[in-house]
């Protein structure tokens, strides 16, 4: 039977109460949001360096906290959980060697030595062995915190931010490695982040974490083509946010009115007259070139505008238009398309949006809080990606 | 030279300087670590003997040991006018030094350092002896070394509760006193001397061990060079 990690607990921390509910396989689980949400109290409640108000957390048969009326009280030791932590400042003893680090949590066990080296190389670190942690570069540091935490042999690994103090290539290198060290061990993993790039490398499901509260769990493609809501499009950075207004419905799509411009969306279940937020993908808006004949898989949405920027990157290049009412809208092509159209920041240019490039957000009405200020002022990716559009 | 006099001083700074060790390092743990209703209350009585005059110092331990006492009455502790009074004093007049570095140095041990420890399945005692204590040595080691000068140096409190008595009380500090006052300068001198290099030779072995940059700034250096 593979492992279960089953989190469900209460923990109030000043103004803002942690209340996190999730059920983990063996899969490689990402935490998101902005910092203050609780993404490492959540971590420190799993592994016993903090202790919840009350609720339950379970890694198979084994109860590693329990506080709920009406049932003994639990709250196993961190030292017997046996989840493996990497913390982002790497915590190595400062005063024992690499080996001597691996070798700590193997204490009493007459292989430790060659276990402890075992891992080490694993970690391709064998040659360092003997150097002290201040004399190994940050990407080494932290490899030897893994080989140290796999050391007692955990069926939970939890990265803590492990990889922001690091280079880009390096971090690349290291998510390559949990992948693989995740499949290897059939391990479950949490990863804690507030950058969605390292998101995407390495998870398998993405929660979105803010203030306490879990905004959305699910697989990490699926979240990104649906946000639970308007702050999950805002934080995962996704533009082209509308609010706009359902005007007719029916089995084949939906007419929305987008302040007075009319949008043809996928059908929708609500009925004429509901205010919905929704997005435009940008990578599924075309341009319309001016002396060529429509193309029948274009549709109906056609809108007018003028480039406001148009920024090239390696694959893809990006292009902001300014539409009528001080609205904008983000474009994403590949750069190997309109090659030969003038996109200079003035000129006038067509947009068609296929119907189903609009994504209507469901469930907003409850779930929209506007109180971005609240994010311990810390709010890393900025919704500022998003055109603020009035919404 | 007064060579009982110098090898009951040495007696009494090596014993005085195990019970700072022992007591100075669990008082420092208490503070550094353990939160605890009138903190501060305990805090100041600790370091009291700093600022004290030795005079009221003795006059607390005569109280302290003296008939009447609790010590005295209950526990038939009779220290007064031997060699262990003196122990006595230098030990309240040195814990202050000990308490203070080795209290600093556990204080800037990395808590999350300990944390790490506990998620790889070390108990706690394993934490203190592995980790914390390593970590904060040197800083617990200068503290020692300055309490014990302390201690060897101690002279008014002893004079008070150990009575001067030549060959049996008196230690270096005092014999120096007895000296002067007896116009035997010749002897003054040569004490002088052995207790100014002692004291001098303490700290600068203390100073040598106080780290010059804290271990979480050693880390964050690496940090930005790697």
């Amino acid at each position: 039977m593979s492992p279960r990690l089953h989190v469900d607990f209460i923990r109030r921390l000043g103004n803002v109460t942690l209340q996190m509910r999730f059920t983990l396989n063996t899969e490689i689980l990402v935490l998101f949001g902005p910092s203050g949400a609780g993404k490492t109290q959540t971590l420190q409640a799993i592994a016993g360096l903090s202790t919840p108000d009350s609720g339950v957390i379970t890694l198979d048969d084994t109860t590693f906290f329990q506080r709920i009326p009406g049932k003994p009280l639990i709250n196993l030791p961190a030292r017997k959980r046996r989840i493996g932590y990497v913390f982002q400042q790497y915590a190595l003893f400062p005063h024992m060697s690499a080996l001597e680090n691996v070798m700590f949590p193997l204490a009493g066990r007459r292989d430790a030595r060659e276990r402890a080296m075992e891992l080490l190389e694993r970690m391709h670190l064998a040659h360092l062995a003997q150097r002290m942690p201040h004399e190994l570069s940050g990407g080494q540091q932290q490899r030897v915190a893994i080989a140290r935490a796999l050391a007692t042999e955990p069926r939970v690994l939890l990265f803590d931010e492990s990889f922001s103090a690091l280079d880009r290539p390096i971090r690349e290198r290291l998510h390559e490695e949990i992948r693989a060290l995740q499949a290897e061990r059939r391990l479950i993993v949490i990863y804690v982040t507030h950058n969605l790039d390292d998101a995407f490398a390495v998870g398998h499901r993405l929660a979105v974490v803010r203030d306490g509260r879990l905004e959305q769990i699910g697989r990490i493609d699926e979240v990104f083509m649906r946000p639970a809501n308007q702050w999950v499009l805002n934080i995962l950075g996704i533009p082209n946010a509308i609010s706009a207004c359902v005007v007719e419905t029916g089995p084949s799509g939906a007419f929305l009115d987008w302040n007075g411009i009319t949008l043809e969306a996928p059908p929708i279940n609500a009925p004429p007259g509901t205010q919905v937020v929704a997005y435009i993908r940008p990578e599924d808006i075309r341009l319309i070139y001016p002396d060529r004949p429509l193309s029948r898989t274009i549709g109906n949405n056609h809108l007018e505008g003028i480039v406001v920027e148009h920024r090239l990157g390696r694959h893809m290049h990006h292009l902001k238009v300014a539409l009528p009412d001080s609205r904008q809208i983000e474009a994403v092509y590949p750069a190997s398309s309109y090659t030969t159209m003038n996109l200079t920041p003035g000129e006038s240019v067509r947009l068609a949006l296929r119907k189903e490039s609009i994504v209507i957000i469901t469930g907003h009405q409850e779930a929209v809080r506007s109180d971005a200020s609240r994010l311990d002022g810390h709010p890393e990716r900025n919704p500022a990606s998003a055109p603020s559009l009035p919404l | 030279m007064n060579w009982p006099a110098f090898w009951l001083s040495v007696q009494v700074t090596a014993i005085a300087s195990v019970m700072i060790l022992i007591v100075g390092l669990a008082c420092a743990f208490l503070l550094a670590r353990v939160r605890f209703p009138l903190k501060i209350l305990v805090e100041t009585l600790i370091m009291l003997p700093l600022v004290l005059p030795p005079s009221v110092i003795g006059y607390y331990l005569l109280l302290a040991f003296g008939r009447g006492s609790p010590l005295f009455e209950w526990f038939h502790i009779r220290i007064l006018f031997t060699w262990q009074a003196a122990v006595a004093a230098s030990v309240v007049v040195g814990l202050p030094l000990m308490v203070q570095s080795s209290r600093a140095a556990l204080a800037n041990v990395d808590p999350l350092l300990e944390n790490a420890a506990r998620t790889l399945g070390a108990g706690e005692v394993r934490i203190f002896w592995r980790i914390t204590l390593p970590l904060a040595r040197r800083g617990i080691l200068a503290g020692m070394i300055l309490g014990s000068a302390r201690a060897l140096g101690e002279f008014g409190a002893t004079l008070m509760v150990t009575g001067n008595i030549p060959g049996r009380t008196q230690t270096l500090p005092v014999a120096i006193y007895d000296a002067v006052q007896a116009q035997r300068y010749a002897d003054a001198h040569l004490m002088v001397l052995v207790m100014t290099a002692l004291a001098f030779a303490g700290l600068i072995l203390a100073r040598r061990l106080e780290p010059p940059t804290s271990g979480r700034r050693l880390e964050q250096s690496a940090e930005a060079s790697a």
